[in-house]
């Protein structure tokens, strides 16, 4: 019975198998000890990820090339299971033997099965694989007398596996792949943080804004705004204008000089100034030119008079 | 299955995609923000100057200061006629620091004036005044 849930077929691969054929979609294997080496030791650690960093020097000296190693790590009543397996290795065989390293979705290790070794298991016509001291083992068929077999079937399928982790298409490995999207992910984390704050608005000036409305209730309406704004503002305007006209004219009275008129309404002004003598009139003159405020003028003996526009 | 053999590239691919999206996030929010703060901004302006203008020129005090111009001057010299919110204020016979103080006074009050007339006859000056407010 399949508790696992899984729907795809469990092959036993051995060093002994003939090439598969009519595979499609993905399989799980699961592989003998001629691909893996196992270490069973009593530590006390409680996590598997710790067991798992302990793992490579575990192996010092059993293998041969330990950098093309990979450790699955799994706890077994009181002790520890250590399995080191070469992965491009499991994977070129299951190559040579029809199944795509690609189509292998869980690998598990016999190891794992222990339980289910309650009597041999044949590979081809001259292994099988049987449980010695805890330890599934493969030995030759000529060393056992018993003539009672065990098919290897879904029963065998343990709860957990690994994933094989090689694609000989790919461009990058598991590892790598894995690192650079942990990389991006965060970055994108960061700017998707950054976004959220960005989106909040400046609450500063919203406050300000807040308290004006509360003060000034009639201006919220953006409308009775603009018409205030612009009814003032053309007030203002007009009537700085009048009082820079007023303060031109002042500026023009010096010694020698009287104010014999001045007249302004709401659009023109007219002044007429009386001057002592003619060097006096010439330095009005000079004045009210310089004032920017006059659009006539015109002189008259020593009487001149000006004309412009509020 | 194609996708299962490039499951590597396609994780990646994948991260990339949700960064990339996180990234375009990020900077269309600022841009949001950039956008909502400068409205802000120029509508508080806006509301500060309406403030403002509404503070000098819609005064409910200039009434007062308005009064106060009748002290000026020796009443017998003036000719004050207040309806509402207009002044029409006729002087005559005044000296020219009166005539200083007057015009001083009248425009440093927040007052339209809509006539401002002022005449040397002599050694006396008249004047006429129309504002409202």
């Amino acid at each position: 019975m399949n508790f696992s849930g899984s729907s795809r077929p469990l092959i036993l691969v051995h060093r002994a198998m003939k090439t598969v054929t009519g595979i499609e979609g993905r399989v799980d294997v699961m592989v003998t000890p001629q691909f893996y080496t196992v270490k069973r030791e009593a530590l006390h650690i409680r996590f598997a990820h710790q067991a798992q960093k302990i793992a490579p020097s575990l192996f010092d000296g059993l293998l041969e090339d330990p950098a093309n190693h990979d450790y699955f790590v799994y706890r077994e009543d009181e002790t520890w299971v250590f399995i080191a397996y070469d992965p491009k290795e499991i994977a070129a065989f299951l190559e040579s033997r029809g199944i795509a390293p690609q189509q292998v979705a869980k690998l598990f290790f016999a190891q794992q099965a222990k339980a289910h070794f309650t009597a041999p298991v044949a590979l081809g016509e001259r292994e099988a694989l049987v449980l010695i001291d805890q330890t599934v083992t493969v030995v030759p068929r000529a060393v056992l007398h018993k003539q009672q077999w065990r098919t290897f079937d879904e029963t065998f399928r343990p709860g957990k596996g690994v994933s094989l982790g090689v694609a000989e298409t790919s461009l990058l490995t598991r590892k790598q792949a894995l690192s650079l999207a942990a990389i991006l992910f965060l970055f994108g984390i960061i700017w998707l943080s950054e976004g959220w704050r960005y989106g909040r608005t400046n609450t500063a000036l919203q406050t300000k804004l807040e308290t004006y409305y509360a003060t000034y209730p009639s201006l919220q309406s953006a409308y009775t705004r603009d018409s205030i704004a612009a009814k003032y503002r053309k007030i203002d305007k007009i009537e700085r204008k009048k009082r820079q006209v007023v303060g031109k004219i002042a500026g023009m009275l010096f010694k020698g000089v009287t104010l014999k008129s001045f007249e302004m309404d709401e659009k023109r002004f007219h002044a007429v100034f009386e001057a002592v003598d003619a060097k006096t009139l010439k330095r009005l003159e000079a004045l009210a030119k310089a004032s920017g405020i006059v659009q006539k003028q015109r002189k008259t003996g020593t009487t001149m008079t000006i004309e412009g526009k509020v | 299955m194609i996708w299962q053999r490039y499951r590597n590239e396609l994780i990646v691919a994948a991260a990339l995609l949700f960064a990339l999206s996180a990234f375009f996030y990020k900077h269309a929010k600022r841009a949001e923000m950039a956008q909502s703060n400068q409205q802000m901004a120029k509508e508080f302006a806006l509301l500060k100057e309406t403030v403002s203008l509404k503070k000098i020129w819609g005064n409910k005090q200039i009434g007062k200061k308005v009064d106060a111009l009748k002290n000026l001057v020796n009443p017998s010299k003036m000719v004050w006629q207040k309806k509402g919110r207009k002044l029409h204020m006729t002087l005559h016979d005044l000296t020219a620091s009166e005539v200083n103080r007057v015009v001083t006074r009248i425009l440093n009050i927040p007052v339209q004036v809509q006539k401002l007339k002022s005449e040397k006859t002599g050694n006396t000056y008249s004047m006429e005044i129309v504002c409202k407010w």
